[in-house]
C-alpha cells in the first residue's frame, strides 16, 4: 500500500518538477512586432534558454496584458509594443525598471527612462509602385501627395481611426515639416480630395500598391524588404517620422534572469542587424540600417507619444476633413 | 420523451454557464471605467455609443447589409438545395459540396479574392468584360454594399444550405400531389404547400445569416471599409481601433444592440413558427421523398446551375490557387505566369507553426464538432418538442455569444477563462468553440425535428421502449441529415475560426486562421492562400466523410426497418 502511495506521489509530483525545470529555461516575449522568428531562432541557437514569442496585435495588446496582470497571470517576461502602449504598462505596475548595458550606443532620447529602451521607429513614408509611376513623377516632397494626377490612385490606413496614421499626421504638424499649420492644414485637404483608399491598417497597403490596383500608398518602407520582390519603392522625402517602438521587462517576470539576457540580445549590434536586414525595420542601434537604398541618409524622427484622448479628438478632426462629402 | 423539467433545467444549466459567463464580462466591462472588466461602475460608454453622430446611418448600413445578405444567401439555397435534393439533376453531389465550399474559405480571403475578381480599378473579372464590350469603366464596383452584400451572401449560404437541405429532403411530396390533385398549379403548390411547410427551415436559415452577418467582420472590412461603408462590425473596430489602449467596454456597449437584434429575431422565430404541428410532414404514416424528373429542362438547368456556382464560387478559389503560386499579389500577365513556382506551398508545409496549427484545428473540429452536435440534439429536443418558457431561454441563451460581434466576444471569453486554470489552453478554445457556435448544431437538428410528429415518439413508448432507447432508434435515425448538417457546420467553423482563437490562443496552441491572420498582417497574400487551400482541402475531406457517414447510416436504418 505504501508503495503504491510513494508510487502514485510520484506521478503527481515528476510532471510538476520536469515542469519547473523546464519554466527555468523559458522566457515568453509578448511583442506586436512581426516577422521576427529568425531573430528569436538564432537567440535560442546561441542561448541556454527557450525564447517563446507570442505575437499580439496592437489593438488587443493592452487589453490582454492589463486582463493577464490583474489576474495575476501574465506570462510574459519581457514585452515589446509602441511606446504610448508601453507607457501605459509602465504606469499600471506592469514593468520593472532596467538598464541594458546593450542600449549604450542607443541615442540619448531613446534610453532616457529606466523602464523602457527605445529601439525603433515604426518609420512612415509614401511607398509607390515603381513598374506603374515613371520616375519623373514620384513625390519628393508630401506636398506632392496632393497633387490631382493621384485622385483615386492612392490606399492609406483609414486616418479617422487608425492610432498610428493619426499620430503621424499630427506629427507631420508638430515636426513642422509644412512650415506652419496653415501649410499642414492645406496639404491634408489636398490628400484628402484625392479620395485615398482607406484600409484598417498599414499591415492591407502594400497589397493594392504591388497589385497595381493603386499606385502609391502612405505605408511603410520595411515592406519593400518583408515584400520583396514586389515592385515596390520608397518616395525620396526629407524626413521620415514614426511612432518608437519600446521593449522592457515584466514586473512580475516568471524568469527575470532569462528576461534580461533577452533584452540585452534584443538590443545587440547583431540582433538589430537581423531586424533591420531579414524584417527592414527602421533600428536605433549606432550605424545599423535597413538595406533600403536611401535609408541610411534619410532624416527619421520619433513622433510625441500622444494620448488616447488626443488621439480620439484628432480621429474626429480628421474624419470631417477626409469623409467630407 | 425524457423527464422534461429535468432536462430543461440541466440544458440552461449548462448552456447557461457555457454563454453567459462571457457575456456577464462583457456587460461588467461596459459598465466598468476600466480597460478590464472589474473597475469604477460608469455609463459613460454607453451614453458615448449611443450618442454618436453616425451612429443612424451604420444601423441603416448594417440593417441593408443584414437582410440583403439573409435574402442573397436563402434564396440561392432555396434554389441549390431544390434542385439538389427534388430533382434528377445530373452530377447533383458535385453541387451539394460546391454549395457549402465557402464554409470552408476563411472569410479574409473569400473576401480578398472578389476584390481581385471585382475591383473597379484593375479587377480580372472587370477587366475581362472591358476588354470583351470595349468599355471605359469598370462595370462593377465591389467596394459598394450591393458588393458587400454578394460577398457576405455567399459567404453564408452553406448556413443557410445546411438548414434548408435536411428539411427540403424530409419533405413529403404527397402534399403537393394533394394540391395538384385540387387543381392547383406549380406555381400555386410551391407558393401555398411548400414553401410554407419549409417555413421554420427558411425563417432559421435566414435569421441565422442576420445574426452571422451582424457579427462579421471580414467583407466590412475587407470590402466596406475602402468604400467608406461602415457597419456595426466596422464602427466597433473603429472605436476600438482609436487610441492605442482599445476599449473593449465600449465596444460591448455597442455591441448590446447586436445581442438585443438577435434576441428578438429568436422570438419573432419561435413566434411565427408556433404551430408547430403546421410543419409535421414525418408522421406515423410514413413517407418517401420522390424526385421529380426535370425532362427537357435538366441540361438546360444543370448548365444554369454549372455556371452559377463556377462564377460565385469556383473562381474565386481558383484566384486563391493563382494567389498561392506568386511571389506577391499581380494582376493576370504574362510576367505573372513566368513567375509562378510552389515556394509558398513549400514554405507553408516547412513551417513547424502552420503544421502544429493545422494538427490543433483538426483536433477541434473533429472533437469539438461532435460534443457540439451531441449538445445540440438535446437543446434542438427541447426547443422543439417543449415549447415553454423555459425552452424559449434555452433558445436565447444559445444565441448569446454568437450574437456578439466576433472582435469583442473573444475578449469576453479571455476576461472569463483568465481567472480559470485553463485559460492559454486548447481545453479553453474548444469550450468557447463550442459556446459561440452552437446555434450552428442546433439550428439544422431543430429544423429536422420540427418535421417529425410525436406520434412516432408515443407509439415506441407505448410499445415499451425507454426515452434514450426511443432517441436512438427512432428519433436520431430520422435526424441524421440534420445532424449530418450540423455537425459539418460546426467542423467547418471551427477549423477556420478566428475571432476567439486570436486572443485564447497561445504558443502550443496556435489554430490554422491565426496563422492565416499573421500572414494576412504581414501581408504574405502566397502562403495564405496555401494555407486557406489547404484548410479547404481538409474541411472538405471532413464534410464528404461526414456526409459519406450519414447516408451509410440513414441505409442501415431503412435495412433494419
Amino acid at each position: 500500500m505504501k508503495k503504491m502511495f510513494v508510487l502514485l506521489l510520484g506521478f503527481v509530483l515528476l510532471p510538476g518538477l520536469f515542469t519547473t525545470v523546464q519554466a527555468a529555461e523559458k522566457m515568453n516575449f509578448y511583442a506586436n512586432i512581426t516577422a521576427i522568428q529568425p531573430i528569436m531562432d538564432e537567440f535560442n541557437a546561441g542561448q541556454d534558454i527557450d525564447g517563446i514569442y507570442t505575437r499580439i496585435s496592437t489593438s488587443k495588446y493592452l487589453a490582454t496584458v492589463l486582463t493577464e496582470f490583474s489576474a495575476g497571470k501574465l506570462q510574459a517576461d519581457v514585452l515589446q509594443s509602441p511606446l504610448p502602449i508601453m507607457q501605459m504598462l509602465k504606469e499600471k505596475g506592469v514593468l520593472a525598471p532596467y538598464k541594458s548595458p546593450a542600449a549604450a550606443g542607443y541615442p540619448a532620447w531613446a534610453q532616457q527612462d529606466d523602464t523602457i529602451i527605445q529601439f525603433g521607429i515604426e518609420y512612415v513614408a509614401p511607398i509607390y509602385n515603381k513598374d506603374l509611376v515613371k520616375p519623373e513623377d514620384v513625390p519628393t516632397r508630401y506636398e506632392d501627395l496632393t497633387d490631382p494626377k493621384w485622385y483615386n490612385k492612392m490606399v492609406m490606413p483609414d486616418p479617422s481611426s487608425h492610432a498610428t496614421t493619426i499620430s503621424w499626421l499630427v506629427g507631420l504638424k508638430e515636426a513642422k515639416i509644412f512650415g506652419n499649420d496653415t501649410s499642414w492644414r492645406k496639404f491634408l485637404k489636398g490628400l484628402a480630395a484625392n479620395k485615398p483608399m482607406f484600409v484598417k491598417s498599414f499591415g492591407p497597403t502594400p497589397a493594392p500598391i504591388e497589385s497595381g490596383e493603386k499606385v502609391l500608398g502612405i505605408s511603410m518602407p520595411k515592406y519593400i524588404i518583408s515584400k520583396a520582390p514586389a515592385p515596390l519603392d520608397w518616395a525620396r522625402v526629407d524626413t521620415l517620422l514614426g511612432t518608437p517602438r519600446g521593449i522592457a521587462i515584466s514586473a512580475n517576470a516568471p524568469n527575470p534572469k532569462a528576461a534580461k539576457v533577452f533584452v540585452d540580445y534584443w538590443l545587440s549590434q547583431n540582433a538589430m542587424q537581423l531586424l533591420a536586414t531579414k524584417v527592414g525595420e527602421y533600428v536605433l542601434a549606432p550605424g545599423v540600417f535597413p538595406p533600403i537604398d536611401g535609408i541610411s541618409q534619410v532624416k527619421v524622427l520619433p513622433i510625441r507619444s500622444l494620448s488616447d484622448d488626443e488621439i480620439r479628438s484628432w480621429g474626429k478632426e480628421f474624419r470631417k476633413i477626409f469623409y467630407a462629402k | 420523451m425524457f423527464k422534461k423539467p429535468t432536462l430543461t433545467t440541466t440544458l440552461i444549466v449548462i448552456v447557461g454557464f457555457l454563454t453567459l459567463c462571457p457575456v456577464i464580462m462583457l456587460l461588467l466591462g461596459s459598465f466598468s471605467q476600466d480597460f478590464v472588466s472589474f473597475g469604477q461602475f460608469t455609463t459613460v460608454k454607453y451614453v458615448e455609443a449611443y450618442t454618436d453622430p453616425d451612429f443612424a446611418a451604420i444601423l441603416w448600413n448594417t440593417v441593408i447589409f443584414t437582410v440583403g445578405s439573409a435574402l442573397v444567401a436563402t434564396l440561392l439555397a432555396l434554389f441549390l438545395a431544390y434542385v439538389n435534393t427534388r430533382t434528377d439533376l445530373p452530377f447533383k453531389f458535385i453541387f451539394k459540396v460546391i454549395a457549402i465550399v465557402p464554409m470552408m474559405i476563411p472569410h479574409i480571403l473569400f473576401s480578398v479574392s472578389w476584390v481581385l475578381l471585382l475591383n473597379p480599378s484593375n479587377g480580372t473579372l472587370n477587366r475581362l468584360l472591358m476588354d470583351l464590350f470595349g468599355l471605359k469603366d469598370a462595370l462593377f464596383d465591389i467596394y459598394t454594399l450591393p458588393g458587400m452584400i454578394l460577398v457576405e451572401g455567399l459567404l453564408d449560404l452553406p448556413i443557410a444550405y445546411l438548414i434548408i437541405a435536411p428539411a427540403m429532403s424530409a419533405f413529403d411530396v404527397s402534399l403537393e400531389e394533394s394540391s395538384k390533385v385540387c387543381g392547383a398549379s406549380n406555381l400555386r403548390t410551391l407558393m401555398r404547400v411548400t414553401l410554407p411547410v419549409l417555413r421554420p427551415a427558411i425563417l432559421a436559415s435566414a435569421i441565422l445569416v442576420i445574426v452571422r452577418s451582424l457579427a462579421s467582420f471580414a467583407v466590412p472590412s475587407v470590402i466596406g471599409m475602402p468604400g467608406r461603408i461602415y457597419v456595426l462590425s466596422t464602427h466597433i473596430y473603429r472605436n476600438i481601433a482609436s487610441g492605442f489602449a482599445a476599449d473593449f467596454g465600449k465596444a460591448a456597449a455597442i455591441g448590446m444592440s447586436a445581442l438585443a437584434a438577435s434576441i428578438t429575431l429568436i422570438y419573432i422565430y419561435r413566434y411565427l413558427t408556433s404551430e408547430s404541428g403546421k410543419f409535421v410532414t414525418i408522421s406515423s404514416r410514413g413517407f418517401k421523398p420522390t424526385l421529380i424528373k426535370l425532362k427537357n429542362a435538366k441540361y438546360p438547368l444543370f448548365v444554369i446551375v454549372g455556371i452559377l456556382s463556377f462564377v460565385l464560387i469556383v473562381l474565386p478559389v481558383m484566384v486563391l490557387f493563382y494567389t498561392s503560386m506568386l511571389p506577391y499579389s499581380m494582376v493576370p500577365s504574362a510576367k505573372a505566369f513566368s513567375m509562378m513556382s510552389w515556394n509558398n506551398w513549400v514554405e507553408v508545409l516547412k513551417d513547424p507553426i502552420s503544421l502544429l496549427s493545422l494538427k490543433n484545428s483538426l483536433f477541434l473540429g473533429v472533437v469539438g464538432a461532435t460534443i457540439g452536435t451531441t449538445l445540440s440534439i438535446f437543446v434542438s429536443y427541447v426547443i422543439v418538442k417543449i415549447r415553454s418558457t423555459a425552452s424559449g431561454i434555452l433558445e436565447s441563451l444559445s444565441f448569446l455569444s454568437f450574437s456578439f460581434p466576433g472582435i469583442v466576444i473573444g475578449v469576453g471569453f479571455m476576461w472569463f477563462f483568465v481567472r480559470t486554470p485553463i485559460y492559454g489552453t486548447l481545453t479553453a478554445l474548444l469550450i468557447g468553440y463550442i459556446a459561440t457556435y452552437l446555434p450552428y448544431g442546433i439550428r439544422p437538428i431543430s429544423s429536422a425535428f420540427v418535421q417529425i410528429h410525436s406520434h412516432l415518439e408515443e407509439s415506441s413508448r407505448v410499445c415499451g421502449a425507454g426515452p434514450f432507447y426511443t432517441m436512438r432508434r427512432i428519433v436520431i435515425p430520422l435526424l441524421i441529415p440534420g445532424i449530418v448538417s450540423g455537425w459539418i457546420l460546426m467542423a467547418s467553423m471551427f477549423l477556420r475560426e478566428l475571432t476567439l482563437s486570436v486572443v485564447l490562443s497561445r504558443p502550443g496552441t496556435e489554430v490554422l486562421a491565426v496563422q492565416i491572420l499573421h500572414f494576412a498582417e504581414d501581408g504574405l497574400w502566397g502562403k495564405l492562400s496555401a494555407l486557406g487551400i489547404i484548410m479547404i482541402f481538409i474541411s472538405s475531406l471532413l464534410v464528404i466523410l461526414a456526409a459519406v457517414l450519414g447516408n451509410k447510416l440513414t441505409k442501415m436504418e431503412v435495412v433494419n426497418k
